[in-house]
């Protein structure tokens, strides 16, 4: 540094020429307000898509935790070989990994039945109760794989009875979400390549029209890194500008669908509140937008400067 | 400050632009470089200031061989030259005090010492009072003389100058001649290519005569007097 070499000095000119080059890119998206206001568009679209189904996913699994959130195993139990549905309970509840555990008896079973039934005396021609003793267990731990387990456990436990499981539900949701997620995030990398390269292609053609002025500066000793900074400040303004305007759309797209949506969840008897996005994804859109900003503009300028 | 050693340089499609060149320029000295057009003055210029390279010999500017130069550093050998244009290359989209100050913001000046410094430069070449002035609404040789202070505003050691009188009337011209001298005064080393062989006559310094990409082995020492 020929003017000093103090450090708060340098500290002034690295951030005068910063602000310098931020200043430079933000009069140049001001002068070319279409090409900008179609970029900042066309990345808040691609940021907005992947958000909008992630909104969605998020609450399918909100949705279905409202419909059962409580995998249960049932048993089956014919009780003839002496033991009382008590015996049983109890040897149940001993195992470790089971936090509750229901009984009904056979008996209150059929009562039960036939106070659902429009003429109970339907029923009182029956020899025998027909119907099992019943427990229900809810495991502590709801992972398929605890519930299989809990499942192989009773089976053990109780030979004669029969062990039912809705783990098999919970497993193919759980499989119909990681799939939704695998998706979501092919297509999402997908999209932001995409928009990546149109960053850069639209970086490199600015960098192109400041030709003469890249030239001039090269010639008296400019870096790449100095050419450069005022396109990697375009595309961070751009960035902020995408992740605004992709913010913005989700919202006006959940307030539009959010009452169709949430009708849809009443018709399968499951009230159910939409939720919209919440500041954390704001913050992802954001930061998304900042970094497909950041990097479609460093490879524009990274080609443009080779030329 | 300058040394070539049998320099060739020769383009894509055979044109040989420079043959067998060799020639030495002493730190502090100042010589005109002549030839009529075409005879390789702008490329001996580009060569030394490493806008091209040279197909054979040799090239040593400010104690750098160059042809150990590695791209990246490039930007750091350049900011040692000031470049004067015949066409002034001014960028017409910023007034004449950011063209000024263009050097100096890649040096990474601050803001007030660039300030200073940008006003000094264009007080030399009489332009003080156009710092806010748009470049196009200069004259000619307005233009050249902010392209001047454009060279000369970082203080660098060599000064090369392309036909920096090209477009301009004979007074105008004499005035940026004695402009290059007066830097050199103060201890810039020069190289001025001029076609304009009446003008610098009148100058009482060394004269390198280029003719058909040729130049006699030349070795310019300090002046002998300050004009």
């Amino acid at each position: 540094m020929k003017d000093g070499s103090d450090r708060a000095g340098h500290l002034e000119a690295w951030l005068y020429n910063h602000s310098e080059a931020a200043r430079r890119s933000l009069w140049r998206r001001a002068h070319a307000p279409g090409q900008t206001l179609i970029l900042v568009a066309v990345l808040g679209f691609i940021l907005a898509l992947p958000a909008y189904l992630w909104l969605l996913l998020d609450n399918a699994r909100a949705l279905s935790a409202g419909v059962d959130h409580e995998p249960r195993i049932a048993l089956y139990l014919d009780l003839e070989g002496g033991e009382t549905l008590a015996d049983a309970v109890a040897r149940i509840d001993a195992l470790p990994g089971v936090a509750e555990v229901a009984a009904i008896e056979a008996d209150d079973a059929l009562a039960a039945y036939r106070e659902s039934l429009p003429d109970p005396a339907l029923l009182d021609w029956l020899e025998d109760n027909p119907l099992p003793a019943i427990i229900e267990v809810l495991p502590l731990e709801r992972s398929p794989e605890a519930l299989a387990a809990m499942e192989q456990q009773l089976a053990t436990l109780l030979p004669e009875a029969t062990v039912i499981s809705d783990h098999e539900w919970v497993r193919q949701l759980e499989a119909l979400h990681g799939a939704g997620l695998r998706v979501l995030l092919v297509v999402s990398a997908l999209l932001a390549l995409g928009i990546t390269l149109i960053l850069a292609v639209a970086s490199a053609a600015e960098l192109r029209e400041r030709h003469e002025e890249i030239a001039i500066s090269r010639i008296t000793g400019a870096t790449d890194r100095f050419l450069r900074r005022p396109s990697l400040y375009g595309g961070l303004l751009l960035g902020v500008g995408g992740g605004l305007f992709s913010l913005i759309l989700l919202g006006i797209v959940v307030m539009m669908t959010r009452s169709p949506v949430e009708e849809a969840a009443l018709v399968f008897g499951v009230p159910f509140a939409f939720a919209g996005p919440q500041a954390r994804i704001g913050l992802m859109l954001l930061g998304a937008g900042l970094v497909l900003g950041w990097v479609g503009a460093r490879l524009g300028s990274a080609a443009a400067l080779r030329d | 400050m300058i040394r070539l050693h049998r320099v060739t340089k020769r383009f894509a499609g055979g044109t040989e632009a420079l043959r067998n060149v060799s020639l030495r320029v002493d730190a502090g000295a100042l010589a005109f470089l002549t030839g009529p057009s075409g005879a390789g003055k702008s490329t001996l210029l580009r060569l030394i200031a490493r806008l091209e390279r040279p197909t054979r010999g040799r090239i040593m500017v400010n104690g750098r061989d160059l042809g150990t130069l590695a791209r990246h550093q490039e930007p750091q050998f350049r900011r040692d030259i000031g470049l004067v244009f015949q066409d002034h290359r001014l960028l017409f989209d910023r007034p004449v005090h950011a063209n000024v100050a263009l050097p100096l913001e890649i040096l990474g000046y601050r803001r007030t010492e660039a300030r200073k410094r940008v006003r000094a430069a264009l007080d030399k070449v009489g332009l003080l009072q156009k710092e806010n002035a748009q470049p196009q609404t200069l004259s000619a040789g307005e233009q050249q003389r902010v392209g001047i202070a454009r060279a000369i505003v970082h203080r660098p050691a060599l000064l090369l100058a392309d036909e920096p009188t090209g477009n301009l009337d004979p007074e105008l011209s004499r005035e940026i001649i004695q402009l290059f001298l007066d830097f050199n005064r103060v201890g810039m080393t020069a190289l001025i290519a001029s076609h304009n062989l009446g003008l610098i006559s009148t100058f009482a310094r060394p004269v390198l005569h280029l003719e058909n990409g040729s130049l006699e082995a030349r070795h310019v020492t300090q002046p002998r007097s300050t004009a």
